[in-house]
């Protein structure tokens, strides 16, 4: 079943009377369930790409769809929650509140879904503890290390049950421990909950561990390589 | 969830959110003492106004206000004052007869009204004998004949009050240990006697020095100051007949309203010692004055009561005798209001900036929080209870602290003795008594809330004009 299809899709960016293509007619369709990686020198439009997936920025031309709705039907308010109940987003520098705990951090998007107390509770608890951070749930974000504040950010990408996660560059602040924690604990919970991962990325520990690698040149797509199994 | 956050992120930057939270405790509890005090101070001229010197109804012959001549006496005087008495809600009521009169001494002499009462009527409506000064007699608890009870300006006026240093005031000033030259210079004093405090503190101060004369000049004042009780005032007044006539009182008591105005003008005798001399019958009355039991009734009820019944009279309102109090009562909530709003306008300004800072410093969190799908609406709500909580929390503290001085000045008062004279030529009190209804606590809960809300707009359209994805790139 396919959750992402993006159709020839364009993104143009106006700098000084010079237009970047950041994006240049790329088309792609995810499954549910699957864990990607979009690879690609900097500057190749990933993050760009990424973006436009997310309904974070609008494309110049093409479409994005998400479980068969057109993101670009959505505006305003609409398209916010549509991001709050399809997408889990992990940011590179992390994103935590950081008045909140690590409990209240993760269940902060499902008290935006207008979830009960109960609900959250064991929502949270179960996540934090899939993300083995099942002791440190009233840790305030300054004092967990950077691995374990990302494991907070992918519990809480996960918490609203999105339709799938969009990673930007999640391990490019990490230790290679902390990344190996993470990637594991990230494919164990796409593989629990099937939800779909999508990466940009180029750290090759990521690169490894996907099972489907696309590699993004100039805002184009220059391979789709699937592996069985992953590694 | 929301509201948990906005409360957390006023206490993200202690420091900052404590220096707005310590101006707005301040502002608060200036704004609460200055509405206190003026609460106070109306309180008092009213209470003064009513229990003093007009009682909440007075009736009289509508002739008497155009023309106080002693003839225009209330018509049908026995039925009206048995209907008042019949009226349920009318709880207390006394007559008077009154006489426009030249009052003279040996040294002085005054235009004062003469008011013919019966000193156990009186006490139910009007609480004057409560101000009876110290050392100033009594209220008519004398055994000798024409006793009166003249106030403090007019003992004043016709130098019944004086000021002279005793044997007894140098002996005061002895056990109270003031220095040598002060005592010396007032023993050099003893004998000489003086007619005003004024010109006694000017004499007895210019041989002093500047602090003794701060120090001392008031208090040696004070003790110096003697009513000459018994002392006989010669009234000339017409009488009930057109004749020109003459009665002496004896001073038996001398009071002090903080209405100077009003002391000026009234003395009172026994009504049966004026009747005597004036020729008043036993239905001539010029007012009868009466309180009302507020709870089931109005003035305004009781008035039209009696004015329909006996059209003949003339019935007024304590609103229509003291307009001035009246006005002052209806209009102080308004002055609440309008010094509670200058107070937190100013502060808005310091809100906003405080407010515009936070959102500056978090404007990549902002981002985040839209990305995952905090809607405008939910932004905009965060921003503003934060800005509510940091107004309220300053507010609730300087409410407190407020109610607090307000509790301690209410018991201990405020003097304003030193310019009191000014104060109480227009009838408001020289030691004021600050005090507040709690609905002005709830009032101002309100208004911070306002505030809070309206100091919110210009930081959370900031934020909203924020695109998550620019917002997320802000380093």
């Amino acid at each position: 079943m396919k959750v992402i299809e993006i159709k020839d899709l364009v993104k143009i960016y106006n700098e000084s009377e010079v237009k970047v293509h950041a994006v240049n007619g790329i088309t792609l369709d995810f499954e549910q369930g699957e864990f990607a990686a979009i690879v690609g020198p900097s500057g190749s439009g990933k993050t760009t790409l990424l973006n436009m997936i997310g309904g974070l920025d609008d494309p110049t031309s093409g479409e994005v769809l998400v479980d068969g709705t057109a993101m670009s039907n959505l505006k305003g308010s609409d398209l916010t929650d549509f991001r709050l109940n399809n997408i889990g987003f992990v940011f590179q520098s992390y994103n935590l509140i950081p008045v909140l705990t690590a409990k209240e951090n993760t269940e902060f998007v499902m008290r935006l879904q207008g979830k009960n107390s109960k609900e959250c509770d064991a929502r949270t608890e179960e996540l934090l503890k899939s993300v083995g951070l099942g002791e440190r749930m009233n840790a305030r974000p300054a004092k967990l290390s950077g691995g374990q504040q990302q494991r907070v950010a992918v519990a809480r990408a996960l918490a609203s049950k999105p339709k799938f996660v969009l990673a930007d560059e999640p391990t490019a602040n990490l230790d290679s421990k902390s990344t190996e924690t993470l990637l594991d604990i990230m494919e164990k919970l796409n593989r629990e909950e099937n939800i779909t991962f999508v990466f940009s990325t180029h750290d090759a520990r990521v690169v490894n561990k996907a099972r489907r690698v696309i590699t993004v040149e100039d805002g184009k797509v220059i391979s789709d390589e699937r592996k069985n199994g992953g590694e | 969830m929301i509201t948990a956050i906005s409360w957390k992120n006023v206490w993200r930057n202690k420091h900052r959110s404590m220096i707005v939270i310590v101006a707005v405790t301040l502002g608060t509890v200036a704004g609460v003492f200055v509405a206190g005090m003026m609460k106070g101070w109306s309180d008092q001229r009213v209470d003064a106004a009513i229990y003093t010197e007009a009682a909440h109804l007075k009736v009289q012959n509508p002739e008497y206000l155009n023309n106080e001549e002693i003839t225009y006496t209330i018509p049908n005087y026995n039925a009206v004052k048995t209907f008042i008495e019949n009226q349920s809600n009318i709880e207390k009521y006394t007559s008077r007869t009154k006489v426009v009169a030249m009052a003279a001494t040996s040294r002085g002499n005054t235009a004062v009204t003469l008011k013919g009462i019966n000193p156990d009527d009186e006490k139910k409506v009007s609480n004057l004998y409560e101000f009876i000064e110290e050392d100033g007699g009594s209220y008519f608890d004398v055994d000798y004949k024409n006793p009166i009870v003249i106030s403090d300006k007019t003992a004043e006026q016709l130098r019944i009050k004086t000021f002279r240093v005793t044997t007894e005031l140098i002996d005061s000033l002895k056990s109270l240990q003031v220095p040598e030259n002060v005592l010396a210079l007032t023993q050099e004093y003893e004998g000489r006697r003086f007619y005003s405090k004024t010109k006694f503190r000017k004499a007895f101060e210019s041989e002093l020095s500047k602090s003794d004369a701060r120090k001392y000049g008031a208090l040696i004042a004070e003790l110096a100051k003697n009513y000459q009780l018994k002392a006989k005032i010669v009234f000339t007044f017409t009488d009930m007949h057109g004749d020109l006539t003459y009665q002496s009182y004896r001073v038996c008591g001398i009071y002090k309203t903080s209405n100077t105005a009003f002391d000026a003008m009234n003395a009172f005798v026994l009504q049966d010692d004026l009747a005597r001399v004036a020729g008043f019958g036993p239905a001539d009355f010029h007012e009868i004055a009466a309180l009302i039991n507020l709870d089931n009734s109005t003035e305004k009820v009781e008035q039209l009561a009696i004015s329909t019944r006996f059209p003949e009279v003339n019935v007024m309102t304590w609103r229509e005798m003291a307009p001035d109090a009246a006005m002052l009562s209806d209009i102080m909530d308004i002055y609440y209001f309008i010094i509670m709003s200058i107070i937190f306008l100013a502060l808005a300004f310091g809100i906003v900036n405080t407010m515009l800072m936070s959102i500056m410093e978090r404007i990549k969190e902002l981002g985040m929080l839209m990305a995952i799908g905090m809607n405008k609406k939910k932004v905009f709500r965060m921003i503003m209870l934060e800005t509510v909580f940091l107004t309220l929390t300053g507010s609730l503290v300087g409410m407190g602290l407020g109610a607090l001085v307000l509790k301690i000045t209410n018991v201990t008062g405020l003097d304003f003795s030193s310019v009191g004279e000014g104060f109480e030529a227009f009838g408001y009190a020289a030691i004021v008594y600050p005090n507040i209804e709690w609905s002005f606590f709830f009032a101002i809960i309100v208004l911070v809330i306002v505030v809070g809300i309206l100091s919110s707009i210009s930081p959370a359209r900031k934020a909203l004009k924020l695109k998550p994805i620019d917002a997320l790139r802000t380093e």
